[in-house]
Order: structure tokens, then C-alpha cells, then sequence
């Protein structure tokens, strides 16, 4: 198609000038053209539109999706934690301690004035996580809790400060998280610490924005400021 | 008053339909030049022509009859033909099955000349956006400020995308002209 073109040099220039002109298509070409268009004007077939009011497929939940596969795989990693952390168990000094401590001389309707903390409630949630050994490590849950409640119950704050580092070592993100924390602020507050239980009390309404017991927990760190 | 901009200029015996279709009518060679001159291959261009129709009309109520027109039917093709590119390029993975010819096809035949079909397969070397740039400021004399609200991008970039774009051009151009006269 290109050819020769003797000795004269052709620039960018040159050929921008030959192309400026808007040449005339050919009349078949034209004719043709036209005749979709006024077939387009006829049958309306510009009104895209109009198709957005027709209900559209529900999309496919993805994020819900990927929350789903998200919480599963973080309830796999915790189990396969409290595994490992159950195969060390003898090397654990702290949870027989915490057994031993005041659990028995405590019966939980004493401390009636202190805000519903630690009941160990299992929201339908907790449901969700398809963790084997669901009962056993609730179990655990419960009895390094339990004396924590219970210290804090009876006044004795600073007590219960032991259970409740020893049950965010293990249990970081265990079942009864959302209670743990809840004690800690109560905790704090008990001890004086307000700066500590605010920020506690933040953290808390961050990480569980639901909870039932985020009103409590406000309520306590506010009180103590 | 700016509230009455609001309400579309109502001229009387003209509908929308016939105002759309007649600056079509007129503008037709153009729009069809435009696709061809941003790579589009010919045997596609009538489609995307109907295209750009359709996304003129259902505009056209919009569209300011004050507005200089082709410089709009620019934008709207620039913005069709990129993305026929990218469908294209989506749907024929292969090489062995890319029409990759920019000439004319045989009904356009009798309208080319050498120097029309030197410029487009030089064109055919550099990316479209820039292409599209240099095609609207070199051949259709559109301001620069014109050419960067037609496409919606900053006006440094439209100086940066012409200078880059006339190099890419001026280098395809010399390797097009050795190719053929090294035999």
C-alpha cells in the first residue's frame, strides 16, 4: 500500500494537512448508516434507560461471603491455637492457680449491685463458629473467668486482674472475650486506673459495637472519670 | 434566572428526534472518519457509528446547541472506541484470529489516497489516548482546553499526551518510510 515516494521527505505535518479535509463516505455506506439510525429513533432502541426499572437479580451476598470464609478461618486458627496451647498445658502454671483461688468461698448472688458483667451468656451468635471442641474450650473460658467475676463481685479489683490477663493470653478472641474485657473496665475502675478503663472502655465499644453489654460498660468508665 | 436553564429550549416543530438525527445526518462522514482515524477497523466502524447515535440521542436533551458539536461527537467516540478496544481485546486472546487491519475497506477504497493511509497506519502506532489527542488538536484545530474537557482529562496532560504522541508519531512514520524504501 506504501510506496515509494521519491526523494521528498514526508513529515507528520504533510500528512496532517492531506487528512484534515473530512472526505465523503461512499452513498451505500451513508444510506446504510442512516437507515439504522431512523430504525433506532423508530423502535426507541436509544431508551436504555428504561431498562433500570426492572428489578434487577439480587446480587450475590460477596461480602457476606468473604465475612463467612473470614470467620471461619479465624475460628479454624483459634482452635488449632487452643490445641497447641491444651498439648503445653502442664508447662502452664497460672490456670491451676487460678482454680485455687477464691472461686468456693464466693456464691454468685452476693454482689447483686454489680452491673450484669460476667454472665456467661452464649449469644446466638457464638453459634457461628464450628469449633470442635467448642464445650471443652468454653469450659476453660468459664472457669479462668469465674473467679475474675467473682473478685470483682467482692470489691477485690486488684485480684481480679490475674484471671483476666491470663484469660486474654490464652483466649485472646475466645467466646468469652466480650465478658473479659467488660470485667477489665469494671476493674479498672474499681482500682482507680480512669485513664486505663477509658481507654479499655474504647476499645471495647469498638470491638464489640453490638455487645448487650457495651451500655454498662460506657456507663462504668464514664462514672469513673 | 439559573433555575430556567433547567427546563430543555423548546423549539416548535422541532422534535428531539429530528433535531438528533439531522446533526447526525450532517456530521455523519465525520463521526465515521473519527473512528477510523482512532484505529478503528474499518469493518467495525459502522457499528460503532450506530453507537455513538444511540449515546447521542439518548443525550441529546443535554446536549447546548451553543456547545461546538464535533469536538462532543469526539468525546463520546474517543470513549467508544477505547472501550471496543478493551472488549476486543477481552474477547480474541489469540493473535492468530486479531483483525488488526486499520485501511479502509473496500468501499472506502475509492476515497483513499496515499498519504490519508500512511498517517493511520503511522497512527496505528501510538496508544490511544494520545492518538486521540493528537487526532482532535492536530486535524480538528480543537483548542487545547476544548480537547481536555472532550475527554475529561487535565490540560497539562493534554499538552504532555501532544508532545509524547507527536514523537511516537514522527518515529512510526520514519520506520514506516525506511520499510518501504529498503526494498
Amino acid at each position: 500500500m506504501i510506496r515509494r515516494r521519491g526523494e521528498r521527505s514526508i513529515d507528520a505535518d504533510t500528512l496532517f494537512e492531506h487528512e484534515r479535509s473530512i472526505v465523503e463516505m461512499s452513498s451505500s455506506l451513508r444510506a446504510r448508516m442512516l437507515g439504522r439510525a431512523e430504525g433506532a429513533l423508530r423502535t426507541r432502541e436509544y431508551v436504555v434507560p428504561k431498562a433500570r426499572a426492572f428489578p434487577r437479580p439480587a446480587p450475590f451476598p460477596w461480602t457476606a461471603a468473604a465475612g463467612l470464609v473470614c470467620l471461619a478461618i479465624g475460628a479454624g486458627g483459634a482452635a488449632a491455637y487452643e490445641l497447641v496451647v491444651r498439648a503445653h498445658q502442664p508447662l502452664l502454671p497460672v490456670a491451676p492457680a487460678a482454680e485455687t483461688s477464691p472461686t468456693p468461698e464466693t456464691p454468685a448472688e452476693e454482689g447483686a449491685a454489680s452491673p450484669p458483667i460476667a454472665r456467661p451468656s452464649t449469644p446466638a451468635r457464638r453459634r457461628l463458629l464450628p469449633s470442635p471442641a467448642r464445650g471443652e474450650a468454653g469450659r476453660e473460658e468459664l472457669r479462668l473467668l469465674e473467679p475474675a467475676r467473682a473478685a470483682v463481685e467482692r470489691g477485690d479489683f486488684a485480684l481480679a486482674m490475674f484471671p483476666i490477663a491470663e484469660h486474654a493470653r490464652r483466649f485472646k478472641l475466645g467466646r468469652l472475650a466480650e465478658e473479659r474485657e467488660a470485667l477489665r473496665v469494671r476493674a479498672l475502675v474499681g482500682l482507680g486506673r480512669y485513664g486505663e478503663a477509658r481507654r479499655a472502655a474504647a476499645a471495647f465499644a469498638l470491638h464489640f459495637p453490638r455487645s448487650p453489654l457495651l451500655p454498662a460498660v460506657s456507663e462504668m468508665s464514664a462514672s469513673g472519670g | 434566572m439559573p433555575h430556567l436553564r433547567l427546563i430543555p429550549p423548546l423549539r416548535p416543530g422541532v422534535s428531539s428526534d429530528d433535531a438528533c438525527l439531522e446533526a447526525f445526518r450532517r456530521e455523519l462522514s465525520y463521526i465515521h472518519r473519527t473512528f477510523l482515524r482512532l484505529g478503528t477497523p474499518a469493518a467495525e466502524a459502522e457499528d460503532l457509528v450506530q453507537e455513538l447515535f444511540l449515546v447521542l440521542r439518548r443525550n441529546w436533551d443535554e446536549y447546548d446547541p451553543q456547545r461546538p458539536l464535533r469536538p462532543y461527537l469526539f468525546g463520546i467516540a474517543f470513549r467508544i472506541a477505547s472501550g471496543n478496544r478493551r472488549k476486543r481485546a477481552r474477547e480474541i486472546p489469540s493473535e492468530v484470529f486479531t483483525v488488526t487491519d486499520p485501511r479502509p475497506g473496500p468501499e472506502e477504497l475509492f476515497e483513499s489516497n496515499e498519504a490519508r493511509d500512511l498517517l493511520l497506519e503511522a497512527l496505528d502506532q501510538v496508544p490511544l489516548p494520545r492518538r486521540a489527542v493528537l487526532v482532535m488538536h492536530e486535524l480538528d484545530y480543537v483548542p487545547v482546553a476544548q480537547v481536555a474537557a472532550a475527554l475529561s482529562i487535565p490540560i497539562f496532560t493534554v499538552y504532555s499526551r501532544l508532545r509524547k504522541g507527536r514523537r511516537e508519531l514522527d518515529k512510526a512514520l520514519r520506520r514506516l518510510l525506511r520499510r518501504v524504501e529498503a526494498p
